[in-house]
This record gives structure tokens, sequence and C-alpha cells, in this order.
């Protein structure tokens, strides 16, 4: 590999650092333990977003209507527990039952009855959004009835306590280990190639290690914070599903060229509404973290996600043409997208200046990728 | 002895571990037709980079001379005033605009007011072609024009910026025979009027055709330069290997067993014409045959074995019985699953994801063996691609190299390599060896030869009537979408195909 292609693979690692170092610089408390577990949160929230949104933008698709949807499956279950005082279990069932039908359905639009799916999502933004109000019915609706918590509040409020995050810990270790080795002795049994196993131990060493820094860091504050769990969760799964399903490889096929995934026997319809499917799931998801993150829903909820979604994905390697993007590239980017918002919070820089402040970087990341692009051919 | 236009001496060119020109010489006689042959790889389209500013002046050694004087090209409008002209394989017009804007497109004249002057334009472009004798209409839609048409248009285009060197990169590969025809006569026609061409083309038939003088290429390096009267086909072939090739097809033809595959009477419908473009076809295929389709471009050939293979068209009425299972309203799915399969003609566009590695593509077709509850296995996904990879003879560093940088020949063997491991009993193949070079030719008769063996049964489309003669155990003749005649190769000549191909037209 050259120069200029291990710099591109590295670019957007090292922008974060380099974001990182500023902030740290620039503001007394960037790196504070209590700032750092806000930062968490936040990111949390946009990466899951971000994460259901690399499903439909690898098979060449896209979704304007996430933000909406997320203001609207948050502000459903919200109602149903204030108004209605459900069981908040039941009330994000109801949700999520809502969110998989409607985008079930724009994905059987898109690819059955041939509607873009810049259209269908775009008029999905604008839908959401005014069924969205009519639902919360415009007013600020709690997502606890009374005092207390329940499991919708609990989202973004629970933290795991210092105990619980080294238990966790200790699992993961335990599971990434068992992998590594299984697949060794699988590379073995068939006769690959095998890096040498005190590489194998050092890779593994050092991410443990980063994971570890991680929750010593959250221990300081409050913990673990259980949206931080949950982003971990979507995370896993999504890599899985696109590194190690058929299904994620079909995703791959369909965006890098449809014609000939569909000469190969891949089913696209199937694969393009599942992979609708899913990010209505994780539009439920993002919509009760988001709507637990604020207390309450209120008509503001939601708000250009759909963008901060799709700039994490890009600014994370994903091309919108679709066919390249994954999970690494898309939690850099979104903890890029949440960094800067959180940075310039702290600096009190004004609400005009951080749109603008956001906007650049995007374009930056995404010149500074085609140029070094260019380059390395 | 003639003037000399160009002259090139000494041109070496190195890209990262590979020496893609290695001290190249040869020059060009004004009026004359020059064809380069060499296999894909051999350095041609190298040179052509080179002689058309595409590469800098420094980034290459050795000289170029364009008429006596030393071309220092730093850029491609360098090249094109010094009067070089390149004619590209892919065509890069604006299909939704008309002969007289393509031509003009970037170079459009104005008048004072900065408004583009349309007369000006088509009487111009109208000029340009009486001058040297084409038949277009300026005011015709590219898009409502044939591949061979389109590519007068480009000619047209390189002409208008007093082209008096015209480089022609295999500009047959995607016309039919009668195209070819035109094409040859205006080439003789632009000599005529004193344009110095080079021709680049795999079919050494038209290279004997038009051509005054050749230069073989091999592995970055200019062979021999020799007068066309002075060596022959076989002569050019051996001077391009390095090798004698006694049997250009090695076709070992094998007893045929069951059949797998009958069609009867099918008519369909062709939805973007608006009309039937197959009708009444019927025929069988049985194991360990090589049933070759012959035709004029447009006569149904690839539309046929597209509907078979459920991807194209709405069947009118029929019958298509595979291996004893009825295939109506099929899916590229319930084909694959039915035991056949499908080379597209169009590599680049049906068969390859460009932007991933050989291993994606290769195991595409076949993910189902490899994964259990939708989870993969990636070892026995390794394993098999490996295997092909090796048996195919890949010449790339791994299967994660992209697809996107193999030569022609090597793409095409991923995209039949994700056809075997499929393991199909019945293959199509559509065009398998267009734009590939001879090596990997033979390679392909080769596998062929290999599949049929093993009971397999391949159906070959072919614009090529030497290789649809020397590698097809019985060939039909399509013409305006109906059967124009069955015949068996060994009895048959190139002009019975060909009459049979013209008949109903």
């Amino acid at each position: 590999m050259n120069q200029t292609k291990l710099l591109r693979t590295y670019s957007m690692g090292i922008a974060l650092v380099l974001i990182w170092l500023f902030f740290t610089v620039a503001t007394d408390n960037f790196l504070s333990a209590r700032n750092l577990s806000i930062l968490s949160i936040e990111m949390a929230v946009t990466a899951t977003l971000a994460l259901g949104m690399l499903l439909v933008l690898l098979p060449g698709q896209i979704d304007l209507s996430v933000g909406s949807g997320v203001g609207l499956i948050g502000g459903i279950a919200a109602v149903l527990i204030f108004n209605h005082h459900w069981n908040a279990f039941a009330a994000m069932g109801a949700g999520l039952a809502v969110a998989l039908v409607i985008w079930g359905l724009m994905g059987t639009l898109i690819i059955q009855y041939r509607v873009p799916a810049f259209i269908i999502t775009l008029g999905g933004l604008l839908v959401f959004k005014g069924l969205f109000w009519k639902v919360i019915d415009s007013e600020t609706v709690p997502v606890v009835a009374g005092a207390g918590d329940n499991a919708l509040s609990l989202l973004t409020t629970h933290y795991l306590t210092p105990a619980q995050g080294f238990l966790l810990l200790g699992v993961i270790a335990f599971f990434v280990i068992r992998a590594s080795v299984r697949q060794r002795s699988q590379r073995a049994k068939y006769g690959f190639e095998l890096e040498s196993s005190s590489t194998a131990i050092l890779k593994i060493f050092v991410a443990l290690q980063a994971l570890l820094l991680i929750i010593l860091v959250m221990n300081q504050f409050r913990g673990v914070p259980l949206s931080v769990v949950v982003l971990g969760i979507v995370a896993f799964s999504v890599y899985i599903i696109t590194m190690h399903t058929r299904f994620g490889r079909y995703l791959y096929a369909v965006g890098g060229n449809k014609e000939a995934a569909i000469l190969s026997g891949v089913p696209v319809k199937k694969v393009i509404i599942g992979a609708y499917v899913m990010l209505g799931g994780i539009v439920a998801l993002t919509g009760f973290m988001q709507t637990a993150y604020s207390g309450a829903s209120t008509t503001t909820i939601g708000n250009l996600m759909e963008l901060d979604a799709i700039a994490a994905c890009v600014i994370g390697g994903t091309s919108l043409a679709g066919g390249r993007g994954n999970v690494l590239g898309v939690l850099i980017g979104a903890l890029i997208m949440a960094t800067l918002l959180n940075g310039m919070t702290l600096m009190a820089v004004a609400p005009e200046t951080k749109f603008i402040a956001r906007g650049t970087v995007l374009a930056l990341a995404v010149w500074l990728d085609v140029y070094l692009s260019q380059k390395a051919d | 002895m003639k003037q000399k236009v160009l002259q090139v001496s000494g041109l070496t060119k190195r890209f990262p571990g590979v020496l893609a020109l290695d001290d190249v010489s040869f020059d060009l006689e004004v009026g004359e037709v020059h064809a380069l042959c060499g296999e894909n790889g051999a350095g041609k389209s190298t040179l052509i980079k080179c002689l058309s500013g595409v590469w800098p002046v420094d980034a290459y050694e050795g000289d170029i001379w364009v008429n006596a004087r030393r071309a220092d090209f730093k850029h491609i409008k360098d090249a094109e005033s010094a009067g070089i002209g390149v004619i590209y394989q892919e065509l890069a017009l604006v299909r939704e605009m008309t002969v007289a804007e393509n031509v003009y497109l970037g170079n459009e004249p104005t008048n004072r007011l900065g408004q583009i002057d349309w007369p000006k334009v088509y009487a111009a472009t109208q000029s340009l072609l009486d001058k040297y004798n084409l038949d277009l209409d300026p005011t015709a839609l590219v898009a409502d024009l044939g591949i061979g048409q389109q590519q007068l248009v480009e000619i047209v285009k390189a002409l208008l910026k007093n082209t008096s060197i015209l480089l022609l990169d295999e500009p047959t590969a995607a016309l039919t025979e009668s195209e070819v025809d035109i094409l040859l006569d205006i080439i003789r026609d632009l000599k005529n009027a004193g344009v110095t061409c080079v021709y680049i083309s795999h079919k050494l038939d038209e290279v004997m055709q038009i051509a005054d003088r050749v230069t073989v290429f091999r592995d970055g390096a200019s062979i021999a330069t020799s007068h066309i009267g002075a060596i022959d086909k076989s002569e050019i072939i051996r001077q391009m290997v390095g090798r004698n090739i006694d049997d250009f097809f090695p076709r070992r033809s094998s007893s045929p067993a069951k059949t797998l595959l009958s069609v009867t009477n099918l008519s369909v419908f062709d939805p973007l014409e608006n009309k039937n473009c197959l009708e009444d076809i019927s025929f069988i295929i049985r194991a360990g045959e090589v049933l070759g389709f012959g035709g004029l471009m447009g006569a149904g050939r690839t539309e046929l074995v597209m509907h078979l293979f459920g991807a194209f068209g709405n069947r009118v009425s029929g019958e298509v019985i595979c291996s004893g299972k009825p295939m109506h309203n099929s899916t590229p799915i319930d084909a694959i699953n039915a035991g056949m399969m499908l080379v597209s003609e169009d590599r680049k566009r049906y068969g390859l994801v460009l932007e991933k590695d050989i291993g994606f593509n290769q195991s595409l077709a076949s993910l189902p063996k490899f994964s259990q509850h939708g989870l993969l296995d990636h070892h026995a996904e390794t394993l098999a691609n490996k295997k092909l990879f090796k048996s195919l003879r890949i010449k790339a560093p791994t299967i994660e190299s992209m697809v996107g940088g193999l030569s022609g020949g090597n793409q095409q063997k991923v995209v039949l390599a994700k056809a075997l491991m499929t393991q199909p009993s019945l293959v199509f193949l559509d065009e398998p060896t267009r734009g590939i070079d001879v090596g990997a030719k033979l390679e392909v008769y080769e596998l062929i030869n290999q599949l049929t063996e093993q009971g397999k049964a391949v159906i070959l489309v072919s614009s090529e009537m030497p290789e649809l003669l020397g590698m097809s155990d019985r060939i039909i003749v399509l013409s305006d979408g109906k059967i124009g005649g069955e015949f068996v190769s060994a009895q048959t000549t190139q002009e019975q195909l060909l009459q049979a191909a013209m008949t109903h037209g």
C-alpha cells in the first residue's frame, strides 16, 4: 500500500484526532469525564441512526425521512405512555411495529413500483412530520407519566454501575478471544496463511485496552451509559449483517452493480425491502433514545437528524452511489459530527455558526476523500 | 522512401513494478494504415496514451517526432493541435443530442451575443460529412443511431480538429460484419484524403484487409514491422504469442447424451422496442453439446439467451423445458436453480462488480452454498475461490485484487469463474471472447471443451464465424428474430452462415 492509500484509509481517523486535540486546547473541560459521558450519549443517538442509514446507502438507496420518523415513532411511544398509561415496553413495541410496517411499505414502493427512493422518502419526511405533530397534538408529551422512570426514559438516563462495566468488559474479552482462537484453528485447518500469534494477541490486547480506558473514564462520572451499550449492540449486529451474512454481501452487490447482481441470482427486491425494514427498526430505536434524551416528545425532535446520519455515513467513507461503506467508518463519522456539536457547544458558539461549521466539515471531508482517491490511482 | 509523419524511438514507460513499454520504436508513413497487433497488455494502449498526450512528456522516456518536429505533449490538447486524434473503444457521445451537436460539443461557434450559431453548426457538419463522403444526417439523434454510425460521429468529431493522424483503438469490437465493412471503406476514404491511420484490432482478418503495414507488440516491446503483403495471419499470431498455434480452435467433440433444454415455438415480446424480438424459435440441446448461435447484431441472439435465463422480455407463446422442468415466468434465481448460468456479452455492465475484489465476484452467484441460516462460511468460500482462481490461471496478485484493475481477459475469467462455481449443467456464453487476447481466447475454448467432457452443455453466441464454426457442434443462425437455418458445423462454411443470417433481413 502506498502512502496516499494509507493516508486515505486513515484520513478520517486522523481528522478525528485533530478535532479532539483542537477542542482539548480550545476548551477547559472537553476531556472531562462528565463531558465525555454526555458526548458518548449524543454520539450513540447519531451513530445508531447512521448505522441504519448505512444499510440503505450500501444498495444505492437513500432515506430522507428518518428524522421525521424518529420524531413520529418517539411521539407515538410517549403518547401511549403519558396519555394512555401504557406500559413502556408495550408502547415501544407498538412504535417498533408501526416503524417496521411503514419502512417495509416505503421499500416496496421504491423497488416494486420504481418510485425513486429520494422522492418516496422526501414525501415521507413531510408526511411523518405532519403525522407526528397530529399524534402529539403539537404539544410537549413527557416520556414518563408521573414521577419515576420507565424503560423508555432509562434508555438515556440509566448507567451501568462500575462493577457492571467491568463485567461487560470481561464478557466482551471472553467472546473476542474465543472467536479469534476459533478463527485461527479454522484457517489452519483449511491451510490458509496465519498471522503470527504475537501480532494477533497484540491486536486483541490493544483493542481491549482501549475498551478498558473508555470504561474507566465513564466510571469516573456515572458509569457506562445504557445508550452506549445499545449502540454497541446495534454496531455489532450491523457489522455481522454486512460482513458475515449473505444478505450483507448482497447489499454491496446491489449497490456495486445492480444488473450484475440480478443476473447472479441476487433477490434484489427482497434485499432492498429488507434493508428498509431493518432501517425502520433502527429508526424506532433512535426515536425512543432521542425522545428519552429530551425527556419529552416535542415538535422539534428529530429535526435534521436525517442529514446528520447521512453526513456521518459519507464522512465515514460510504458512497452515496452504493457499494462502499463499513461500520467502523460510520462510527468514526458519527463521532466526528457529535464531537463538533459538543465541542462548539462548550465553546458557546452561536447556533448559526454551528450549522456553517458542520456543513463545511462535511464538504471538506468528502473533498479530501475524492482528492486522495484520485491521487492514489 | 515515403515521408514519415510520426516517428517514435526508444519509448519506455514504467509503472510501479511493470515495464509497460520497453524501448519501442515505430514510425508512420504519410497516408498509410498501420495496424498494431498484440495481446491485451502488450503495450498498444499505453503507446496510444503516450502519442495522444494522456501521459505527459515527462512521464515516459524516449522521443516522439511529429512531422520531424519533437513532440513534447503536456496535455491531450497539445496532441490535438499537432493533428493527432484518438477514437477509443468506448464511445463518448451524448445520446440525447444530435450528430452535429455532438460533433461541435465544446467547440460551439457563437455570435457576438454569445449565442450558439446553430445554422453554422449544422451547415459545417454537413460539409465535413460531404468532404469525407460520409453518410450521416447531422440532425439525427445519436441515441437513434447504430453503434457503427455512432463511431462515425466520433470520427467526424476528430476530423473537425484538423486531424491528420487518426488512432483507432479497437474500433470494430462492437460492430457487426456489415458495419465493419462500412468502417473499413471509410478508413480507405480517409486514407485517400491524406489521413494517416493507426488501427488496433484483435481481428486479424480486418488487419489483412485494411492495413498497409503491421507492427506486432509483445510484452511491451515492438517485435517486428512488416508490409502486409509479406506476412500472413499465422505469422502475425506467431509473433504475438511467441509460439506457434497449430490448432486455433481445439474443439474436442464428445458424444451428446440426454436432452437438457428444449424450446418449442417460443415467441418473445420486447417491451422496450414494443415488438416481438423472437418468433417461433424451436430447438433442443443435449448434454455434452456445444450449440452455436450466429446471426447479425440485433438478430435476437442476446435476447434469446437472456430470455431463457429469465432476465428479459415477456413470453407471448411457446414452451421452455429445462431438465424436465417447465420454465415459465422464471427469474434468474429460478434459472440458476434449474442448473443454468449466463455469461453476458457485456461483462462490465452485466457481469462484474468492478469496485469489489475477485473473490467477491467469483462467489456472488453461489453464496447459498457457503451459508447456513444466512451466515457466511468465509473459509469454505475462500477455499472455493482460490481453487477456481488457480485453475483458470487468473493473472492477479491474490483473490483480494480489485476486479476493476484487471485486463479484459482476466475480467472475463472472473465472470467465467462465477458461472462455473454455480456448477451449472447448461452454460450460456454470450460473446465470451469479445475484446480479450489470443491467449485468453484459447483458454476459453479449452474451458468449453472441459465443460462438455464433464457432460455439461454450452450455448455459444458469437459474431466471429470462425469461432462459431470451430467451437460448436451445431449452429443455429438467427435472422430478424427467427431461425434462419440450422447447420452441422463440420459440413458448413462461413458463406452458408452469412447467407442464412441475411435471408429474412
